[in-house]
């Protein structure tokens, strides 16, 4: 079992249990209270109450015990897990059967339940374990139908709704065992060839996404070394255009700076692009980062003033309104610094004349909430899905600032 | 100061070139070696006051191996060198607060790829000042 489900699901799968149980108790206190109180029918309900009181107790225990006792990291928890969920699906059968018995036993139609039983077992554990688990539940069911009917066990018949006498009608009882039993197996049969085949899929669908990622880190590492060799040749050029242009080696005549100067920036431009490439490159293959504490409030500062002096030059205002109570964070300043920057420099870039840009940072409980805001082009609709993508440059973006190079706010959200 | 000799031992010819034409031009004398052989031999030959290297020649770590050599030898271990890198773009590691570890990076100085001309010609003249 502990091959077929995850550790990660087994967790929520024994929530999903228990979540389940507080359906049926809720339903089983709904039905006896409607049953006895308005369709008068004759019940034991006293006993069914204290039934359902010790199931809601049982149903607590086991939720204390997963959310306070099992810790997913502790080694060995899984198989407590495993065995826990198990226990609760014998545990289950037998409550189902001992409220039947106390509610007409095969007089009252309820017994089908014991389907759902066989249809969660097929969900979380092996074929052959859910094909036990509906064997127990015919045989449980049979035990009960055997003992009323050669009077071993009391009957609590349903008086109102069922014949009375159904219980000792041999071939009612057998018949209904029969298609009873019969419908177990199918349900076990269909639900457990359903669940194979899904486990398949997920499984393999696990496959492909491993495959992905060890491709997708083949292709980062080709783009690295690819970025870096023409980088290399790039900075050569800059380097040859750059003591050409200042006059190291002698004057150039108008056209000859003119055109340096185009090829120069052109090179600068290529340069930055480069840069971006493989500072995203190098984020999604590394992943190891410096934490430390550091001053966010500070850090906002920086990248505000920084901001501020692009800004200027538009009539932009730039404000900012920082929570007192945000200060010392454990992160990668520079790389949150950069992020903050980024998102503030697009704010700007994409911001008509004379316009707002303002920035804030609000305490949360364990974190700091940090919203930046513009009076610029925004995002049109549909696109805000893709602007994260790598290259990818909205519209609009795309008409203010020709040479964008689609990867900053990638970059933004690889360090988020 | 102008009559210094600095050795520039770079992979690359065109920034070669750049730095000797910059260097130059300022006075100074400037030799180039391709590799750490070459650059060996005319350490022998040509006594330089300053060796410029990069780090990453054919092989990642050739001007590592090259500088560790060099400060092994009594006769050239006093001559400054300033490392020229793009290494970390690949690496990610901060050269410039590894530079003087003698275990590890046992350089004068450091810069980052591409150099610009007046950061050159200043860092060169801290060093042969010191």
């Amino acid at each position: 079992m502990e091959a077929l489900i995850k550790s990660t699901s087994l967790t929520s799968r024994a929530y999903w249990l228990i979540r389940l149980r507080w359906l049926a108790i809720a339903a089983l206190c709904a039905t006896v209270f409607g049953a006895e109180r308005i369709l008068n029918v004759s019940l034991p309900a006293r006993t069914l109450y204290i039934i359902v009181a010790i199931l809601f107790a049982y149903n607590f225990l086991l939720f204390l015990f997963v959310k306070y006792i099992i810790s997913p990291q502790k080694e060995g928890s899984i198989r407590t897990i495993g065995r826990m969920i198990t226990f609760q699906a014998l545990a289950d059968l037998f409550i189902l059967t001992l409220i039947l018995h106390f509610s007409g036993g095969v007089e009252n139609p309820f017994f089908f339940f014991f389907v759902f039983h066989v249809v969660i077992a097929s969900t979380l554990f092996s074929t052959l374990h859910s094909y036990l688990q509906a064997t127990l539940a015919v045989f449980l069911f049979g035990l009960l139908l055997t003992l009323e009917y050669y009077g071993v066990l009391a009957h609590h018949s349903l008086k109102g709704f069922s014949d009375a006498g159904l219980y000792r009608n041999g071939l009612f009882v057998s018949g209904t065992f029969l298609i009873f039993s019969a419908t177990l197996y199918l349900v076990a049969y269909m639900a457990t060839s359903i669940s194979a085949q899904l486990r398949k899929q997920q499984v393999s669908c696990e496959n492909i996404n491993v495959q992905l990622r060890k491709k997708d880190s083949v292709k980062d590492e080709y783009v690295l070394r690819l970025t870096h060799d023409i980088k290399g040749h790039l900075a050569a050029i800059q380097s040859c255009l750059g003591i050409v242009e200042d006059g190291t080696v002698g004057r150039l005549n108008e056209k000859q700076t003119d055109l340096v100067g185009r090829a120069s920036r052109r090179a600068f431009k290529c340069m930055k692009f480069i840069k971006a490439l493989l500072k995203l490159t190098r984020l999604r293959l590394s992943g190891r980062l410096e934490f430390a504490d550091f001053s966010m409030k500070n850090t906002l500062f920086d990248a505000v003033s920084y901001t501020q002096n692009k800004a200027t030059g538009k009539n932009i205002e730039v404000t900012c309104e920082i929570d007192p109570q945000v200060d010392v964070i454990y992160g990668e300043r520079l790389l949150i610094e950069e992020t903050i920057t980024n998102l503030l420099v697009n704010a700007v870039k994409y911001t008509p004349q004379n316009g707002k840009v303002k920035i804030t940072a609000k305490k949360r409980e364990d974190s700091v909430l940090i919203q930046i805001s513009d009076s610029g082009i925004g995002i049109p609709e549909g696109q805000t899905e893709q602007i994260f993508e790598e290259f990818y440059r909205a519209d609009n973006a795309k008409k203010i600032e020709r040479d964008g190079t689609g990867l900053g706010l990638s970059i933004a959200k690889q360090v988020i | 100061m102008g009559q210094a000799r600095i050795l520039i031992v770079d992979d690359d010819p065109d920034i070669t070139e750049v730095m000797k034409t910059v260097l130059e031009n300022k006075g100074y004398t400037v030799d180039s070696a391709e590799d750490s052989d070459e650059g060996l031999e005319h350490l022998k030959k040509l006594r330089p006051d300053l060796i410029i290297l990069d780090v990453m020649m054919h092989t990642t770590r050739e001007g590592f191996t090259f500088c560790r050599k060099m400060k092994r030898n009594d006769d050239y271990k006093d001559i400054p060198v300033l490392m020229i890198t793009s290494i970390k773009d690949k690496t990610g590691i901060d050269f410039a607060s590894a530079a003087g570890d003698e275990e590890w990076l046992p350089v004068e100085d450091f810069l980052d790829k591409p150099v610009e001309p007046e950061t050159l010609i200043a860092k060169v003249k801290e060093i042969l000042e010191k």
